[in-house]
């Protein structure tokens, strides 16, 4: 209310009134600021002992050369960025991280739209019907994996079976042994699980557009079709660059789920950077270039994320 | 009507693709071990068997992974959504130096990848003498958790109506007796889904377990159940399939009961995938 | 004496200034309305009256002390909020309790004194019920409840009719002015409506940008404001207002706008040669003969008189009020004159001072005029 209208500075205060104006805050306010810092205190401690000390001696444990099991490392600058960024290893992983991401974002976003359509309509048991779509969201990666795992098995998974029968195959599909099949099946795996998220908040905005828009392209003349494209669609557009930031991020550093599928195999075709850096700090135990891995990956990611904040902050004021 | 009909026939063919894999799982845990190798396989069980409920329960540890993931969770839950009810009430509702940076940093957090902050927390947990105990998987759950349940619990917060707390203050409440009297209960339903997703989270939670915990004694629920996979010599399927039904028990009475919470958490502000 | 008193009291937002150098004293039992349009900063000063808002300087005074560090449930006040800001979890009866509850009223004492203010506000069966099954009116009288079952010293309301309809508006206001009458509290009233405010009031804090413009009873608020932008927010049909030039000759002044001159007589001290504003109420304006040559534009009938609209040659439009038994037609010429006497001018700008030299001589505050209400409606 207050916004709307702008002081008229018709006329300067006096010093002496100027000076009152500058005056400290009153008791009460001191005595209620005290205690706001006394409730985010508990906040503010956690997030310094386990994320802002982290994150810094992440970036100070990338200049070092550390020997895991041990934990005795030797100061290296910034070799281990500089060898990182010749070896090829970085760049396919790269590589395959972007393929992932951009892959199955767009099944997620396509899949996703289509099925909150879908539910939008009046159909059938509508609320069990989206229990089930939600379900794959919610249920851990781990039983996922093991499930599709079970579907993708050579000999007895049913989905062999059911391609054979169906004639599309003569011979049982190696899903996850082999390229291109595995970063494809990671991909509809990751896009099962992860769509739910946009069918959700998707349904959450198509409930809240008004029925008088419809209303008023139907007396103009507008078909189903161009209703879709001339109402549905630009009412979704900014809800659907929100999930795409956010998809975008939680994809891009997803490790559970590849890491259970593939473990980055075969040999590393679908090694993703967050699987990298696993890699290195546990299994080749250089825990300070598997940091270097990190922070590059962070500052990747970080070109998101501002992008991200930036938005939420606009809509926050 | 014809149309609507298949419309509907269109559209629950697809439900029922999508929830294909979870209703496989079922199937698959009910089968004897014999069932499974048939060709070609049978849709539903010709002979329904709890056998592997029962080898679950009684031949291996999922019993005490279950309870480390009950404790953990729960512990998590608790310790995250107090500190984070707290915490929002003071970002949303005080004024004072920080604040909005603070917010800011919430946010970032919420976003932050967890394999940046894993290799330094193992190093900290390690020389805390902490590996290996369920407390240093709460310490590492808080990481992702608290960002998580504050900007959820912010944004059910800024939905309280601030002329309830002036009334209150008027009436003659502090600013604490407000919070309690008239705060908290508008702000029930917001703490019971932030606390749903915050369990959700550590329940289904991975990699910390992976790097931090290498003794059953507090393995949970995820990576006892891959270690069951990974080290027996011939996979059984069908106690796969029982373990995964049984760990998504919680999660099974959730959505039964408290559905309802979980939309509004997607409401209030995404959810961490 | 002095109840509340309000002394040089800025608040900012940031950069933003809400109040300025405020200065407002009022009287035990009086009903006062801060009147403005929205972001005037009248709700900024209830707040800080309630202790809601702090003020960046300045005191405020409740009674014999000053208020400034003491925390909003120990002024002895009560406020009633635009939403109402009823507790949705609790009982009607539990909403009017809480105050008495907070001041650790014992129980037994408690339940008379919410069954006493329920009755008095015809609550009674309502008492069970949760707020979200009652009407808005209902809503509205649980608010003023939980104001008045605790007796404060002073009473704070920020627009509490705004959210009802229209015909439930004017029965509470007449409940209103009756309850301040009947219970003899200071009451502060803040309302974009000022209808509201002439109706009810003793007095009119009058409020724009920050500052106040003017505060004063309804009568000298409408006959006198104090300066053009009061002239023009207060009264309905508004105020024409004329922008031309004066010039003095001998001590007596002539407004000159293009069309048409005015005698304006003498003025005060304040009045210069030069650009300058002229103000006259439609009823201020005769219509059917005069100097002035027009066209009618726009007849509204409301029943009781006709509100006809006159563009001058020039583009000026200027709003009268006619008996309903002359009806002009739209598009038809007509004569025009304005009654020098009635006439206001004012300095240059929007919030130009009043130049007239007389001041209406007022009664005293307390006991408003009836034929203001008439002028007003």
């Amino acid at each position: 209310m207050l916004a709307a209208v702008g002081p008229p500075a018709a006329r300067r205060p006096d010093p002496q009134r100027y000076a009152m104006a500058k005056q400290q805050q009153t008791v009460l306010e001191r005595q209620y600021s005290r205690l706001g810092l006394l409730l985010i205190a508990p906040t503010v401690l956690v997030f310094c002992a386990v994320i802002a000390y982290p994150l810094v001696s992440a970036i100070y444990l990338s200049l070092f050369k550390i020997f895991t099991p041990t934990l005795e490392g030797t100061w290296v600058g910034l070799d281990n960025y500089r060898t990182l960024l010749v070896k090829g290893e970085f760049w396919t992983s790269l590589r395959a991280n972007l393929i992932w991401t951009v892959g199955t974002l767009t099944l997620q976003i396509i899949f996703g739209v289509g099925m909150a359509l879908v539910l939008h309509q009046n159909i059938w048991f509508r609320s069990l019907a989206r229990s089930l779509i939600l379900f794959p969201y919610f249920i851990s990666t781990v039983v996922a994996v093991l499930v599709w795992k079970w579907l993708f098995n050579d000999l007895y998974g049913i989905l062999n079976h059911l391609m054979i029968s169906a004639g599309l195959i003569d011979w049982p599909i190696d899903y996850l042994g082999t390229m291109p099949n595995a970063m494809i099946s990671v991909i509809l795996v990751g896009a099962w699980k992860y769509f739910p998220f946009v069918v959700i908040a998707v349904l959450a905005r198509l409930q809240s557009i008004p029925d008088q828009l419809y209303e008023a392209a139907r007396i103009d003349g507008a078909g189903p079709i161009a209703r879709f494209f001339d109402v549905t669609l630009p009412q979704l557009r900014e809800v659907l660059v929100v999930i795409i930031m956010l998809r975008a991020i939680w994809d891009f550093k997803e490790f559970d789920l590849i890491f259970l599928l593939t473990g980055g195999g075969p040999v590393t075709s679908t090694q993703t950077l967050p699987l990298v850096v696993y890699k290195e700090a546990f299994a080749l135990n250089q825990m300070g270039m598997a940091a270097a891995y990190a922070v590059i990956m962070m500052l990747i990611m970080l070109v998101f994320m501002i992008l991200y904040m930036r938005r939420t902050q606009r809509e926050d004021t | 009507m014809l149309r609507k009909i298949a419309f509907n026939l269109f559209a629950w063919s697809i439900v029922l693709m999508v929830a294909f894999p979870l209703f496989w799982m079922l199937v698959t845990s009910v089968k004897p071990q014999f069932e499974l190798f048939r060709r070609p396989p049978t849709i539903l069980p010709e002979t329904w068997t709890f056998e592997h409920y029962w080898k679950l329960l009684s031949d291996t540890n999922f019993l005490g992974y279950f309870w480390n993931s009950v404790i953990l969770s729960t512990t998590t839950t608790i310790v995250v959504v107090a500190i984070a009810t707290v915490g929002a009430y003071s970002l949303v509702r005080f004024r004072y130096k920080g604040r909005e940076s603070l917010a800011f940093l919430v946010l970032f957090t919420y976003l932050l990848p967890s394999v940046v902050l894993i290799l330094p927390l193992y190093l900290m947990l390690v020389q805390l003498g902490l590996s290996n105990t369920i407390t240093s998987l709460v310490i590492a759950y808080t990481t992702f958790a608290l960002p998580y349940a504050l900007w959820l619990l912010r944004s059910f917060m800024a939905g309280i109506p601030e002329d309830l707390e002036s009334a209150a203050l008027v009436d003659g409440a502090s600013r604490l007796g407000a919070f309690w009297d008239i705060i908290l209960p508008q702000l029930l339903p917001g703490i019971i889904s932030t606390a749903l997703f915050t369990f959700i989270l550590s329940w289904n939670e991975y990699l910390y377990a992976l790097v931090l915990v290498n003794s059953d004694d507090a393995r949970p629920l995820t990576t006892g159940v891959m270690n069951m996979l990974i080290s027996s010599f011939n996979i059984e399927w069908s106690l796969l399939m029982a373990a995964s039904v049984m760990m998504s028990v919680p999660l099974i009475i959730v959505f039964a009961f408290l559905q309802s919470y979980l939309t509004r958490g997607f409401g209030a502000g995404g959810v961490k995938g | 004496m002095a109840d509340v008193v309000l002394s040089n009291v800025h608040k900012k937002f940031g950069t933003f200034t809400a109040v300025e150098d405020l200065n407002l004293d009022i009287q035990q039992g009086e009903f006062i309305s801060l009147l403005g349009p929205s972001g005037c900063g009248k709700t900024t000063t209830l707040r800080m009256l309630a202790g809601l808002e702090f003020p960046t300087s300045g005191e405020i005074r409740i009674g014999d002390r000053v208020v400034n560090d003491v925390p909003p449930g120990d002024r002895d006040i009560a406020m009633v909020f635009q939403s109402y800001a009823l507790y949705p979890h609790m009982s009607v009866g539990q909403n009017i309790a809480y105050p008495l509850k907070k001041r650790r009223v014992p129980k037994t004492e408690r339940a008379g004194m919410v069954a006493k203010t329920a009755e008095m506000l015809q609550l009674t069966p309502l008492l069970h019920r949760k707020p979200k099954e009652l009407s808005g009116g209902q809503q509205q009288r649980v608010a003023l409840g939980r104001a008045l079952v605790r007796d404060p010293k002073v009473f704070l309301l920020d627009e509490p009719l705004s959210n009802l309809d229209a015909k439930l508006r004017g029965y509470m206001r007449a409940e209103l002015i009756e309850l301040h009458q009947r219970l003899g509290r200071t009451m502060v009233y803040v309302t974009h409506d000022q209808l509201e405010a002439m109706t009810m009031s003793d007095r009119i804090a009058v409020m724009e940008g920050g500052k106040l413009q003017q505060f004063a009873p309804p009568q000298e608020v409408y006959r006198a404001p104090a300066n053009r932008f009061v002239a023009s927010f207060i009264g309905t049909p508004g105020m024409n207002i004329v922008d031309g030039s004066l010039h003095e000759d001998a001590g007596r002044w002539t407004f000159t706008a293009p069309g048409f001159s005015v005698d304006a007589g003498q003025l005060g001290p304040d009045a210069r040669p030069g650009p300058a504003a002229m103000g006259i109420r439609p009823e201020g304006l005769t219509i059917g003969s005069g100097p002035i040559q027009g066209i009618t534009q726009l007849v509204e009938q409301t029943g009781h008189e006709n509100i006809t609209v006159v563009r001058l040659e020039d583009g000026l439009r200027m709003t009268g009020r006619t008996a309903p038994d002359r009806l002009w037609r739209t598009g038809e010429p007509v004569q025009l004159s304005i009654d020098a006497r009635q006439a206001h001018f004012f300095a240059e700008g929007p919030t130009g001072k009043r130049l007239n030299r007389d001041v209406c001589t007022m009664d005293a505050p307390g006991s408003n005029g009836t034929s203001l209400k008439e002028a007003t409606s």
